[in-house]
């Protein structure tokens, strides 16, 4: 249980902010106990993959489970996808910083729901065990557990989605008109919106699979369906959710990474407004374009067509958001933080993981490409480490408001790099790899045993890499730096107007009255270039 | 970087009621932040703002049963005319009967509504209480219809249609439990202390109750046209 202690402004503050109280409903403890999750489930994920390229990399050998056991392997591949997918790259990013920080930056003292968000969190957690123990301990009712468990996420998302959404639509402060938002609110509220509609999806597709399983009912029997058909409930299905499940990982992401590059380059959001009109957009493409991954599956003729557009025309906001980057770092005397890095390299990878999504959209090279190295590597890249990078970053600009202390930067910068270099080398050799399996009319795995090792040696000095941010994380949370100054990157944004970490109920029990945008950033004020959200424009006028 | 400054010092103006509106005219140097989409109003006293809370929350969640709702239709659709395992399913005639139920709930429930509008706590209740009695008179009589058919040897094994009759009869009435928890609060809190008003909370616990009416609706006409 963590205890209150009077901070230097007398307000209660946790002694130790790394120790969320268990059974909370406080914001702040159920986002911290969402990236705790998180964390637990990078390195059990993590630990999994290992396993996978090195049983790949040594295909006699049998690392995975016991020899010839290829369903080992893949209820391993299973856990590894979904740890990451749901409890690392869905929960931290939406759920984590999105309750940590939604009611800090709207100006708001708690989420509109505060019994909501603890059993989000623990519904979360109990999906987590389930998961987990489906692969690792049951045998035969294995799968089935885990379709519960599954839903049992789904549901825990739907009822994180709509606290989030309430909480923007209704909790903002005086003063926190829409145009005013942080980016990062803007990108937490679209995703929240995109949950609402995938998972209930998902959540129906789960309850007719477990009446197959549980009941004996034949909605998915495939004795009684011909082959499309099956394609035509499952896939559509699935796809309608994990398209989009996407960009429900990669939406609050964008808003991360724009904030942190404004705020780094001390210069405002570039057309901040055509950056959330694009963040919606791809909001709204995401949600349309899950036929693109059935072109194998025997569509309709016409549809590929349709959705290979569609597909394709999300590049334009994608663009937008690109534009908007490199549009605010244009001329910017950046500070080259770790976080800051963290954001470049997620600008990088998004932008090379995107251009063989270009390829993927096409009909023509996607029609014999569903599984292999080349959908893999591309994957990966793009939803998998870019969106670790931009977690990576959030939690390196935020760790001194959570905490009260400082990662270590120099540490940060020796991990970044090697784990920058390591996963380009990883995904990119895949990349390789499936072109040349497609390439090779009658591909021989012996062939490939080159560049197999060369991933499975890349995987393991990326892997490794991360120990270092490990020691830096547990190292920082006892032996940090105190943050000092309660705004460490002079950031603009309400979070940063209070304690680190924030009292309890964040604004001294009331609300903060909101004056400007978020991103005044290059305006001289008072020997500073910003001017924070809550300074009134007469005071304004006096410090000018 | 880390040093402090005047603008680290600088007090938050506090108030204590929340609500995205604009800020006092005249006090704005920022940007105007006149989009006409501001969250609220700022003079709005604390009520109004949770009823408009939990307002914005049922019509969200309304929509997330929706897409629920409609996966599974669109589902019946396409096994409708796909699966090998369709035999025709003729309703039970007692959904006729209970939809004639719910319906009737739904009627009472505005009329508890309009005797709330006079001030009529009495009636009010009466009113309140059928409706419940009602919702839960429809979820027994389901479960009678479930029997009958179980009874008569008919599981969701032997045809995706009864099957699907049976997942959404199932779904409905977990939905529609959570109605009948809602009525039964509604009905018996006392909302002295409440951030909500009684009147706020019939309203938004009468969206819902009409919505499920509606989907109950949408889905026996479904079962009945597409067998």
């Amino acid at each position: 249980m963590a205890s209150f202690q009077p901070n230097s402004n007398g307000e209660p503050v946790a002694a130790e902010p790394w120790l969320p109280t268990i059974f909370s409903r406080d914001h702040k403890s159920v986002g911290l106990l969402y990236l705790w999750l998180a964390l637990i489930s990078v390195v059990l994920g993590m630990a999994l993959s290992l396993v996978m390229r090195v049983q790949l990399g040594h295909q006699g050998a049998s690392v995975a489970g016991s020899t010839g056991s290829s369903e080992r392997y893949a209820a391993i591949t299973l856990l590894h996808g979904s740890l990451m997918v749901f409890f690392v790259l869905t929960a931290a990013p939406q759920c984590g910083f999105g309750y940590f920080f939604v009611p800090l930056q709207i100006g708001a003292r708690e989420m509109a729901f505060p019994r909501l968000s603890a059993l989000s969190f623990w519904m979360t957690a109990a999906s987590l065990v389930g998961i987990t123990a489906s692969v690792l301990v049951f045998a035969g009712s294995g799968p089935t557990v885990w379709l519960g468990s599954a839903m049992c996420f789904c549901a825990a998302m739907l009822a994180a989605s709509l606290n989030l959404c309430v909480t923007v639509i209704d909790s903002r402060a005086r003063g926190m008109t829409l145009p005013r938002l942080p980016i990062t609110v803007w990108a937490w509220f679209v995703t929240a919106i995109l949950s609402l509609l995938i998972f209930s999806i998902l959540l129906a597709a789960g309850v007719l699979l477990f009446s197959d399983r549980m009941f004996n009912t034949h909605f998915f029997a495939t004795a009684a369906l011909a082959q499309a058909s099956i394609a035509s409930v499952w896939q559509r299905w699935f796809w309608f959710f994990a398209q989009a499940q996407v960009y429900v990982a990669m939406l609050p992401c964008f808003g991360v990474v724009t904030h942190l590059l404004s705020t780094y380059s001390r210069k405002p959001v570039w057309s901040e407004r055509m950056a959330v009109l694009a963040l919606c957009a791809v909001g709204l493409f995401g949600f349309c374009i899950w036929g693109e991954h059935m072109f194998a599956s025997g569509l309709n003729p016409f549809l590929p067509l349709v959705f290979s557009m569609l597909a394709s025309s999300l590049g334009a906001p994608a663009l937008l958001l690109i534009a908007c980057w490199f549009g605010t770092l244009l001329g910017a005397k950046a500070r080259l933080t770790t976080a800051m890095l963290f954001a470049l390299g997620f600008v990088s990878l998004f932008l090379s993981g995107g251009l063989s999504g270009i390829f993927l959209a096409r009909r023509e090279f996607a029609g014999g490409s569903t599984g292999d190295a080349f959908v893999t590597g591309h994957f990966h890249l793009v939803m998998g480490v870019a969106a670790t990078f931009a977690i990576l970053a959030g939690l390196f600009f935020w760790f001194p408001k959570m905490f009260g202390r400082r990662l270590n930067e120099a540490l940060g910068k020796i991990h970044f790099w090697i784990t920058f270099c390591g996963v380009y080398v990883l995904f990119m050799t895949m990349h390789w790899l499936g072109l040349l399996e497609r390439t090779i009319a009658a591909p021989d795995a012996a062939q490939f045993r080159g560049l197999r090792m060369v991933i499975a040696a890349a995987t393991v000095a990326t892997v490794s890499a991360q120990i270092l941010f490990f020691v830096n994380f547990f190292w920082s949370l006892l032996r940090g730096d105190r943050a000092g100054a309660k705004n460490p990157w002079r950031a603009t944004t309400l979070e940063w107007s209070v304690a680190s970490p924030p009292p309890k109920e964040n604004f001294r029990g009331g609300v903060p009255v909101v004056f400007r945008g978020a991103y005044e950033l290059g305006v001289p004020v008072a020997g500073e270039d910003f001017v924070p959200q809550h300074l009134a424009p007469e005071l304004l006028a006096k410090l000018r | 970087m880390a040093g402090t400054s005047v603008l680290d010092d600088i007090e938050l103006v506090i108030e204590d009621i929340g609500g995205g509106g604009k800020p006092p005219a005249g006090r704005d140097g920022g940007d105007s932040g006149d989009d006409g989409a501001s969250g609220g109003d700022s003079g709005r006293a604390r009520g109004s703002s949770s009823a408009r809370k939990y307002a914005i929350a049922i019509a969200l969640g309304m929509v997330a049963i929706l897409m629920f709702f409609m996966a599974l239709a669109a589902a019946f659709l396409v096994l409708r005319t796909t699966s090998g395992r369709w035999l025709a399913f003729h309703v039970p005639a007692l959904l006729w009967l209970n939809t004639a139920v719910l319906l009737a709930s739904s009627a009472t429930l505005e009329l508890a509504r309009k005797r709330l509008a006079i001030a009529d706590d009495e009636g009010f209740r009466k009113m309140w209480a059928t409706t419940t009695a009602l919702g839960v008179a429809f979820v027994l009589g389901q479960v009678i219809a479930w029997r009958e058919l179980v009874a008569a040897g008919v599981y969701g094994a032997s045809s995706v249609a009864v099957a699907f009759f049976y997942v959404f009869t199932a779904s409905h009435a977990v939905h529609l439990f959570g109605g009948i928890c809602a009525l039964l609060y509604v009905g018996y809190r006392k909302f002295k202390k409440a951030q909500l008003t009684r009147v706020a909370a019939v309203e938004v616990a009468s969206y819902y109750w009409h919505f499920m009416d509606a989907l109950w609706v949408f889905l026996l006409a479904l079962l009945y046209l597409g067998k």
